[in-house]
């Protein structure tokens, strides 16, 4: 019998080592970077026409195939924009009613044509004139746009907009030019499935799953030719696969293959491959591990035209009834950023632009608790205490003497756990509790927080705000889910009272490093707020404010590029938005990536910070990193 | 003559109406959602930080409702849905536009179809073989049988699934991860093409065919088991008629017809998918197209899929019931 056991035992190691090789003969492993698909499969395989909807374009397509007029810096440390295709910044004349873009020479498609303003007039005129293509409403502002020379453009506009450029600035998405030469010869653009699709940046498409879980790219021979060449040299891999192998248990079996060289997913995940394999890392080499600079925050988020959520003090005392610390620890060990406003990302710029200008107010910030009495909400030192509790749990590298290093590892503060002010705050407004601790409503009803969520339990913003709930439980408070696919829609309707919010889903997500915040504070114009039951264009929050519709046509007569303009007015929103809780922002959302170092090496870390780790996964900047990644061997 | 009137007649009359009134309830049952499928097509965009102004929102809303077919009235839409359904179209899918439902539906159906229709097939055989002689002959071997069978059955599919994933795709990585073909080759009728689909295929279906045999093995020694002890089986015995004749014409003929309807219910059920089996293991089907349908209000390709589903399931109902007499002599002679 055991002569058998170890016959099939041996016979199964042959057979794997034979069956092993997963990609097509000709693309060596070696010379292959083998990237995550995170939305996959692909809606529509083999239709590459970005510019006619929805598209999963992060398998490569917005990162090879694309290149955008300008694009966010992924460099942390150097942080702005990139002049990508346009040579320069825009250049605005004086009422912001034209627009000029000088362009790059010596850019070419991959098929030989060069890139020039035509292609950039060409799009322009064809998404203004071509219902059904994205961007087709916002173009709509161009009274006339036309080439001056072959490398310069004018946008004429039919009203002053002064960040009419924004919609070429890629961030994630972005109007970006299409080959004319293509594109001029199509009946139906909308219908044109542009496949093979022609590219600007340094890969091409070499082949595609006709069921969407994988995409295979190209170096091209001419890289010289392209933005990425010009500005940062030769790609190193050869070869670039976007693959999704499914569930999250099947990516963490294939990076310990060494079928996958990035992962990006769960806190699980990222502890199960740092401590089953020898060759993974993340982007810290000890606790907390993960990248915590994504421009994005979560919490919950009010109905603020539903009762007694649209009183001020309540929304404070169900903040003042979380303890931020407790919740990192029982949402994810600890490992993520937390962030007081909304949308005060966790980054070096931010901290710079905006939480060291706030941090005094934040200090002197002062509720009224009712009776004469008042208190100080701001608690910058929980990021600290959480800090204490990860010493005696994880090995920490940390130096808690270094606030800047603290604040931009594990945010900048949050709010005090005070649930004697939150009680103060709610007997203030009649509420009372019973003698079981549970919390009445002024008319003697029992106080029930019905939360609006998607069903997916594994989208951190579900994770979080089921912390939340226990917590606001704890507080005496009962709290029940409506979970339901349809969650954006009811939200958008104002069918809801909390709702757990993700992605900009409070009102915009901002730049990330670039300090304008327009995008996130034009969604709360009080003319975009409806009665429940209408859809908002606006905020699904409904909550408006005089003060802040001035801050947004401040911010509309400012110039871009007016960094300090710019910056004094997002400064002011964010107290409002701060000082109102409009929504309680809590956590910034920790990229929780893992890189296998078998084949590819130098990818980012705290010592060598050249962008964000998230960059390697889904964002279009991946283009001008892929000169950094080593062989490893 | 009176099979016809009183038998075949009926039942084409019942597969009619019910058809009928299945795809009206597909027409109508994604439209009482309260999820706004353009809505959840600008949250997509929203999701992934593509700004979208609110004062452009308002043209692009209308610019996909106009697209998508969703203006009119709800009786417009319907009588648009008989018209196009009667002559195969579903139009575009809202979430894969512009790319028809029919397409997106014909490139997932095969694998489904494939993978299903023959692991339902093979499991079935096997189940009713295995669990006849099981049910019937009570040895030792066949108790030890049993007990496997019983502790495999209460395993969640998707467990098993995970639990062969381990073994034969990380422990020993003899099958991939994921997909229905290798990376890098186009679907054509070489033999290493299909190597590559059976090699892609493999795990998918043991998983299948070890929950599939474990349930329908023990449903068939089940009835077998009632079977043995029914009076007409003593009878047949004590009349002295051969064991091997009592099985065959007494036992086996008699339990085949429940398994028969369960296979007949499977065969029409494969037309949804699997949904799970297509998640685990990245498979390109049509469960997971409904899933992700379903999720994204896309109310073309839900009817797309459920009317394919409907009337495969009422076609297989009404062959169950055209076959039945042919194996049982008492519908015959009703």
């Amino acid at each position: 019998m055991k002569k058998v056991l170890v016959f099939v035992f041996l016979a199964l190691i042959a057979v794997s080592a034979v069956m092993a090789q997963m990609l097509p003969p000709g693309i060596p492993r070696e010379k292959t970077l083998i990237l995550p698909f995170l939305f996959a499969p692909l809606p529509a395989p083999g239709n590459w026409n970005l510019w006619a909807g929805w598209r999963a374009q992060n398998c490569g397509l917005h990162q090879f195939v694309t290149e955008p007029l300008w694009t966010i810096n992924p460099n942390p440390e150097e942080g702005g924009i990139i002049n990508a295709l346009a040579a320069e910044p825009p250049i605005y004349n004086e009422d912001f009613t034209k627009l000029t873009i000088k362009l790059r020479k010596g850019i070419y498609w991959s098929d030989g044509v060069e890139f020039t303003a035509d292609d950039v007039v060409f799009t322009i005129k064809t998404v203004k004139d071509t219902s059904g293509l994205d961007y087709h409403g916002p173009m709509q502002d161009v009274k006339d746009v036309y080439a001056l020379d072959k490398y310069t453009v004018v946008v004429e506009l039919k009203r002053p907009n002064s960040r009419f450029h924004a919609y070429f600035v890629e961030r994630w998405g972005a109007l970006r030019p299409m080959p004319k030469h293509i594109f001029e010869k199509v009946e139906d653009v909308v219908s044109f499935d542009f496949n093979p699709p022609v590219s600007l940046g340094p890969y091409v498409l070499k082949d595609y799953d006709p069921a969407g879980y994988w995409v295979l790219w190209e170096k091209r021979k001419d890289w010289q030719r392209t933005v990425t060449g010009q500005l940062f040299g030769e790609p190193v891999p050869e070869y670039v696969l976007f693959i999704n192998y499914g569930t999250p248990e099947k990516n963490t079996m294939a990076m310990l293959r060494h079928e996958l060289d990035v992962l990006q997913g769960s806190a699980e995940q990222l502890i199960t491959l740092l401590r089953m394999s020898k060759t993974t890392r993340s982007y810290r080499k000890t606790w907390p591990y993960i990248d915590p600079r994504d421009i994005s925050t979560r919490g919950p988020g009010f109905n603020h035209m539903v009762y007694p959520y649209n009183i001020k003090d309540v929304r404070w005392a169900l903040a003042l009834s979380i303890d931020i610390v407790k919740l990192a620890i029982s949402t994810y060990d600890g490992m993520v950023a937390m962030t007081p406003g909304l949308p005060l990302v966790v980054n070096k710029n931010f901290y710079e632009w905006y939480f060291k200008r706030l941090e005094p107010w934040l200090e002197e910030l002062t509720l009224d608790l009712g009776n004469g009495e008042t208190f100080k909400p701001w608690d910058p030192k929980a990021p600290w205490r959480l800090l204490e509790w990860a010493k005696k749990m994880y090995k920490v590298d940390i130096d808690p003497n270094s606030e800047e290093e603290v604040r931009l590892t594990l945010g900048y503060g949050w709010w005090k756990y005070a649930p004697d002010a939150a009680e103060k705050l709610l007997k203030k407004h009649g509420f009372y509790r019973d003698e079981n601790g549970k919390w009445h409503l002024p008319n003697g009803d029992l106080w029930k927080i019905t939360i609006l969520r998607g069903p997916d339990p594994t989208d951190m913003a579900n994770i979080i705000i089921e912390g939340i709930a226990e917590q606001w439980k704890e507080f005496g408070i009962e709290v029940v889910f409506n979970v339901s696919s349809a969650a954006s829609t009811l939200a958008g309707e104002g069918r809801f009272e909390v709702v757990n919010t993700a992605h900009g889903g409070f009102a915009g997500e901002p730049w990330g490093f670039h300090p304008d915040l327009y995008r996130c504070f034009n969604a709360f114009r009080s003319e975009f707020v409806k009665p429940i039951g209408e859809l908002t264009l606006g905020s699904a929050l409904r909550w408006s404010d005089p003060r802040m519709d001035k801050i947004i046509e401040e911010l509309e007569k400012t110039d871009w590029n007016d960094y300090e303009k710019v910056i004094e007015l997002g400064v002011e929103g964010l107290k409002l938005e701060i000082e109102e809780m409009v929504a309680i922002p809590v956590f910034n959302c920790p990229i929780t990536i893992v890189f296998d170092e078998y084949y590819w090496t130098n990818f980012p870390s705290p010592e060598n910070d050249y962008a964000r780790c998230d960059n390697f996964t889904t964002w279009p900047q991946l283009k001008y990193l892929l000169h950094m990644v080593k062989p490893a061997k | 003559m009176n099979f016809i009137k009183g038998y075949l007649i009926p039942r084409l009359l019942q597969y009619f109406i019910v058809t009928f009134l299945g795809l009206s309830a597909i027409f109508f049952l994604p439209r009482l959602l309260p999820t706004d499928p353009v809505k959840q097509q600008l949250q997509q965009y929203q999701t992934f930080g593509v700004y979208i102004p609110p004062e452009q929102q308002e043209e692009m809303m209308r610019t996909l409702r106009q697209l998508y077919g969703l203006e009119g009235t709800l009786w417009e839409q319907y009588l648009d849905f008989w018209k196009r359904l009667l002559t195969g179209d579903f139009g575009p899918s809202f979430s894969r536009f512009p790319v028809s439902v029919s397409k997106v539906i014909s490139q997932a159906l095969p694998w489904t179809v494939g993978l299903l229709s023959l692991t339902t097939i093979l499991s079935w055989i096997i189940a009713v073989i295995v669990g006849g002689i099981v049910g019937y002959y009570r040895k030792r071997w066949m108790e030890a049988l049993d007990v496997v069978v019983m502790i495999i059955r209460p395993i969640p599919y998707y467990v098993m699934a995970l639990i062969c994933l381990i073994l034969f795709a990380y422990v020993f990585p003899i099958f991939p991860l994921s997909g229905g073909i290798g990376i890098g080759q186009k679907l054509s009728f070489d033999l290493e093409t299909i190597l590559s689909i059976v090699k892609h295929g493999t795990l998918p279906a043991l998983t299948l065919m070890i929950v599939g045999i474990a349930w329908q093995f023990q449903s068939m020694k089940l009835i077998v088991q009632i079977v043995k002890s029914e009076d007409h089986v003593w009878y047949a015995k004590t009349a002295g008629v051969t064991e091997k004749m009592i099985v065959r014409n007494h036992v086996i003929r008699n339990a085949m017809l429940p398994m028969i309807t369960q296979l007949g219910l499977q065969f029409g059920g494969i037309f949804s998918g699997a949904l799970i089996t297509e998640m685990v293991f990245a498979y390109p089907g049509i469960g997971w197209i409904l899933y992700d349908a379903i999720m994204k209000a896309d109310y073309n390709l839900i009817m797309g899929v459920m009317c394919i589903s409907t009337i495969a399931i009422t076609t297989s109902i009404l062959l169950l019931d055209l076959i039945y007499p042919l194996f049982d002599p008492r519908v015959r002679y009703r």
